[in-house]
Order: C-alpha cells, then sequence, then structure tokens
C-alpha cells in the first residue's frame, strides 16, 4: 500500500488535452474516486497511474518514489477492467496465480495466497473453472483476486460494474466497499456512475473536460459544490438564477433569507436540492405548477415551473398521490440548505 | 385471414426444409466425388457407371512404392518432402503473420490499412509468383527454400486472416495491459497470454495453409526442376501418366493426410484449453 500523487500532471494525445494541469493526493489505504461524464480524462487518469500513458507534463509518485517514467509491469499496480480482461487460456487458479508468478513468488506460496484471497471473495469453487463459463459477478470476483494476489501499491478499478444488472450492482458495490475497507488498500476508482463513487469512496474527484473541478468528501461534492457543472454532474440538481442584497435572495418569483455568513453578493447561481425543498405546507416562499410527475417508487419525482418561469425539481412523499399535473403546490425553502455557487452567466 | 394465419406462410411451412434439401443436396455433390474416388482406389476395373473388381490394394501399392507407371518414387518421399515444405512456410508464417496480425488487430498506426491489406490480399496468383521467382532467384529457385518462401508468401492471407479475426474478437488492449499491470513484460505477455488466447484462429491459419501450401501446384510446378517432387506434382504425374485408378489411390493418400492433419490439430487445439497451474 502506499499514498499516491498526482503533481501537476497533464497529458497531451496530439492537439487534444486529455488531462490538463491535475494535481490529486490519494492517501495511504484511502478509497479515491474519479467521476465525470465521457471523455473527461478520468480513464487516461488511471492510465497515466497505471503507466499505460507517460505525462506529458508533470509527476506520478507513490509514496515519495517519481514513477513517471516507471513501466506498467514494475509498477506493482493492480488493476480491474469493465470487461474483467481474464486470461482465457488459464483457469481461475492460474488467473489468481499469474501475478505473483509474474513476481517470482514460489508456486507453494502463490497457490496459497490465491486460494485465500478466492475464499476471501467466497468464490474458493471456482478455482479450477473456465474464466469463460463464469457469470458476470464471478468474473468480477476473480478480476479483483487477480489484482489484489500481487498485493499491490495501488488497487485501480476501471468502471468494474458497468456491464451488471442493478441488483447485482448494488449486492457487489457493498461487499466490494467492505473488501476494500477491511484490506485498506490504496484505491483509484474510476466510473462514470456519480451514485457507486459516492457510496464507495472516501473522498471523490470530479473531472471534466479534462480539467479537475473539484475534490473533496462525498458529502462536500453533494451539499457544497464548488460550481454548476458538479452541482449538476452530483445528484439532482435545481440551479435558480438569483441576486443577492443585504442578507436576502432574490429570485424572480420572490426572496428569501440567505444562509448564514453567505459572502457573495450581486448576481449568484442558487443551487437547491429537491429532497431539501418543502412541499405543501401552506407557508411556501413560492408557487410551482406541476408539468410533469415520474413514479420512482420510492418517491415521486415532479418538475413544475415557477412563476419567473424556471423549471423546478421536486421530490414527493409517495402518499402525495392525489398530486396531478396542473396542480399548483407551494414550496418552502429552508435558508440552510441553499447552496449559492457564483454565476457563471 | 384466419385460415391463412393458422397455416402459416409458404415460407414457414416450407422455408426450412427446402434449405435442408438444398444443404444436403449441395453436400452429397460435393463429397460424392471423393468418397467415389476413395471407394474405385479399390477397384481393378472402371469401364461402366461404377467401378468394379473389388478389393484390391494394388493401386495403393503402386502409389506408395512407387512401382506404378505415373511416377518413379514412391509417394512417401514425396509427401514427406511436401509436409516438410509446406511446414517450413506454415512456420515462416507463425513468425510473420501473426505479429502482424496482432499488430493490426491492436495498434492503430500510419499504413495500418495498407500493411493489412497486403497481408490478407493473396500478393499474386501461384503462377505469377512462380515465374517472378525462376527471374529473379535463378539459383535459388530450384531449391526448396524458393518452394518454401513462395509457399509462405501464398499462404500467408489464410494465417493473417484466422489469427487477426481471434484477435479482434477478444478485448486485446485490456487483456495485455492487465498481464503488464501483473508484472509481465511485453514479450511475456505476448508469448504467454496474447498467443495462447488466439490459439484457435492460429490452429486454423495453421491447417489452412499448410494444406493449401502442401497441395499449391501452379507455384511448384513452374519452380519445381529437379529431386523429390512435391507432393502436388507427384500426384499431377500420376494422374497424367497413370491409369485413373491410380491417380484415385494418390489422391486418396492427399485426402487422407488432410482429414489426419484437420482432426489431430483439432484435438491438439482442444486438448489443453484450460492450462492447470
Amino acid at each position: 500500500m502506499a499514498k499516491v500523487s498526482l503533481e501537476n500532471v497533464t497529458k497531451r494525445f496530439d492537439s487534444t488535452v486529455a488531462v490538463d494541469d491535475v494535481s490529486i493526493d490519494i492517501a495511504d489505504g484511502e478509497v479515491m474516486g474519479i467521476v465525470g461524464p465521457s471523455g473527461c480524462g478520468k480513464t487516461t487518469a488511471l492510465r497515466l497511474v497505471a503507466g499505460f500513458e507517460t505525462a506529458t507534463d508533470g509527476t506520478i509518485r507513490y509514496d515519495d518514489e517519481d514513477v513517471t517514467p516507471v513501466p506498467p509491469e514494475n509498477r506493482n499496480v493492480g488493476l480491474v477492467f469493465q470487461s474483467y480482461a481474464l486470461f482465457n487460456n488459464m483457469s481461475v487458479l492460474g488467473n489468481v496465480t499469474f501475478g505473483p508468478k509474474m513476481h517470482g513468488v514460489g508456486k507453494a506460496e502463490r497457490r496459497e495466497r490465491a486460494r485465500e484471497l478466492l475464499e476471501l471473495l467466497d468464490i474458493e469453487e471456482l478455482a479450477d473453472r473456465d474464466p469463460q463459463t463464469l457469470s458476470g459477478g464471478q468474473q468480477q470476483r476473480v478480476g479483483l483476486a487477480r489484482a489484489l494476489a500481487i498485493e499491490p501499491r495501488i488497487l485501480l478499478l476501471d468502471e468494474p460494474m458497468t456491464g451488471l444488472d442493478a441488483k447485482l450492482k448494488q449486492t457487489l458495490r457493498q461487499e466490494l466497499g467492505q473488501l476494500l475497507d477491511d484490506l485498506g488498500v490504496t484505491t483509484l476508482y474510476v466510473t462514470h456512475d456519480q451514485e457507486q463513487a459516492m457510496s464507495m469512496c472516501d473522498r471523490i474527484a470530479v473531472m471534466n473536460d479534462g480539467h479537475l473541478e473539484q475534490i473533496g468528501t462525498p458529502a462536500e461534492i453533494y451539499e457544497e459544490p464548488a460550481n454548476e457543472f458538479v452541482a449538476g454532474f452530483i445528484g439532482t440538481a435545481n440551479l435558480l438564477d438569483a441576486t443577492v442584497t443585504d442578507g436576502r435572495i432574490s429570485f424572480g418569483f420572490g426572496d428569501v433569507d440567505a444562509p448564514d455568513g453567505l459572502r457573495s453578493s450581486g448576481d449568484v447561481t442558487v443551487l437547491v436540492r429537491p429532497d431539501d425543498i418543502r412541499v405543501g405546507d401552506g407557508e411556501g416562499d413560492a408557487a410551482v405548477e406541476v408539468t410533469n410527475l415520474f413514479y420512482q417508487g420510492e418517491h415521486i419525482q415532479a418538475t413544475g415551473t415557477l412563476a419567473d418561469g424556471q423549471e423546478l425539481t421536486l421530490q414527493l412523499d409517495r402518499s402525495l398521490t392525489n398530486v396531478e399535473t396542473g396542480d399548483t403546490l407551494s414550496v418552502g425553502f429552508d435558508p440552510e440548505t441553499l447552496h449559492v455557487i457564483r454565476s457563471t452567466k | 385471414m384466419t385460415e391463412r394465419f393458422q397455416r402459416g406462410s409458404l415460407s414457414a411451412r416450407f422455408g426450412r426444409p427446402v434449405v435442408k434439401l438444398v444443404l444436403v443436396l449441395t453436400l452429397v455433390f460435393l463429397a460424392f466425388p471423393v468418397v467415389m474416388t476413395f471407394v474405385s482406389s479399390f477397384a481393378s476395373d472402371w469401364f461402366g457407371v461404377f467401378p468394379s473388381g473389388f478389393v484390391t490394394i494394388q493401386n495403393w501399392e503402386d502409389v506408395i512404392v512407387g512401382t506404378g507407371v505415373g511416377a518413379d518414387v514412391a509417394v512417401g518421399s514425396s509427401l514427406a518432402y511436401s509436409t516438410g515444405l509446406a511446414l517450413g512456410g506454415v512456420v515462416i508464417n507463425l513468425i510473420v503473420g501473426v505479429p502482424i496480425a496482432y499488430a493490426v488487430a491492436r495498434y492503430d498506426f500510419w499504413g495500418r490499412d495498407w500493411v493489412n491489406v497486403f497481408a490478407i490480399l493473396p500478393l499474386a496468383p501461384g503462377i505469377i509468383l512462380g515465374v517472378a521467382f525462376l527471374r529473379t532467384y535463378p539459383d535459388l529457385s530450384t531449391s526448396g527454400i524458393a518452394l518454401i518462401i513462395g509457399y509462405s508468401l501464398l499462404k500467408a492471407p489464410y494465417m493473417v486472416m484466422a489469427v487477426q479475426s481471434s484477435f479482434q474478437s477478444m478485448d486485446l488492449q485490456q487483456i495485455e495491459e492487465s498481464a503488464r499491470s501483473l508484472g509481465a513484460s511485453w514479450p511475456r505477455t505476448f508469448l504467454t497470454v496474447i498467443v495462447p488466447n488466439a490459439r484457435t484462429g492460429i490452429i486454423a491459419g495453421s491447417i489452412i495453409s499448410w494444406t493449401l501450401a502442401a497441395a499449391e501446384f501452379n507455384f511448384s510446378y513452374i519452380v519445381y526442376s529437379r529431386g523429390t517432387p512435391p507432393l502436388a506434382i507427384f500426384l499431377f504425374n500420376n494422374i497424367t501418366n497413370a491409369s485413373f485408378l491410380n491417380a484415385a489411390a494418390a489422391v486418396s493418400v492427399f485426402f487422407l493426410l488432410i482429414a489426419l492433419v484437420t482432426v489431430s490439430l483439432q484435438i491438439v487445439g482442444n486438448r489443453g484449453t484450460i492450462r492447470r497451474v
């Protein structure tokens, strides 16, 4: 295990800048997520850490060792891909012992280590199976066991759950989260699925267009996003145009108190999460005309239009089955749940 | 309309049986000459519609021992010679063709499309390549080396195509990168992970290119000048100079050989699918 640092790392492919001056410090034993939309540079960042790409500028360190020029086979990183990339010419046990064998571990010891990992991942009965005959979930576990067998300095997970069904994804997410906690292995988890990242990672780095937009704990990213992109990418967000004057936030549809300690003034964008909006208590700050309703099982998501024409997404209790499109709901905002972002418009 | 719906359309009712019939007829049409040739190689006469005078091994003896009028050498020496030549061609194709197939499937490089085109298009018909060899390398052309090089050039496309399709069916980049992250150098990754994963394509390519090389007539006919004749020339001599029944035995030797090679390579391919540790 090691702490891993990306220091002002840039990667250019001809005229395209895939990763632009990114700095991330991953503490020893920490699970760091990198999230962002397709093409944001998150996979390139992972490949830079693994050694499959060489940084155009900047330095990558494992502990204090500069590994920027070190080839991947000498970095001792465990890698699990979306496709798992198991070696079909070997049995499951062969896959798991491959890494230790390359590291010169003796036959008896590598078999012992592989058996222990297979047992830990609850797939010891698959040891002699052909990887092609395994289900997606089983292959994922084998891929993980194979990556852990070399006792990696850092574990790199590249969208490891993308191909799995929702139920299995949920189960594996819990198991993998627990496993990473137990093992205390430094992990870089790359995914476009912000929900997975939120539930599994100690901290999350949000990337967009090669830039690092924000880095922080899941709660910080969700509740105090640095900008509109982060606010919109993580969770469902209402981003409302407003003006701050004298401790009040003026929306086109009315005024509300600003949160305590707000320093911004002038034109701003206000983030309010749907689950922070009070609905239908009669003492609302605004009225919303419901335009769409989406039943989502645990709750009902409603979208509506405010008096000034801005759109608002609400989360309704599923008991509110009498609400219909066209109805007008009164909504209230709690000042402490409003997050003010400097307006970029 | 209901009645027609219940009966189904014409294609639903007769489509499958018609396709089966066409398939069976095609197979019979293709297999019949082979079977007849094999059967007649054990006959002593063939004057009417069907051969007669079963069972004799005289035709096989003529071919195998080399006492027939068709050729003055035993089939064994021609067979061994051609087996070696074709094997040489396959070895060259494995050494050159597999990396080319890998490079084209794995990397995006300048001129990739041209490499692909030249690798998978047969460069020239055997007869043209043969004449070119004779002109360019007059000394080399009378040796077995010319035959080996010619066979490998002519049959390379079959090897490259078969192996390339194997490479394209796997996630080559992620498999390679997984192996390297586990500590394997690139050569080791290529030899212990990439090549064994493409085993099916490599075996298929070897079977096809070996079989076609062993039977290559045009190039052999132009380049071969003296000494033990390659199998194709041996068969040709038997077919043109001897009775049809002798020729049938000679051709049957080749059929049997191809069947034997195909089956044994398939067995080798299926065994060892999973390497135990």
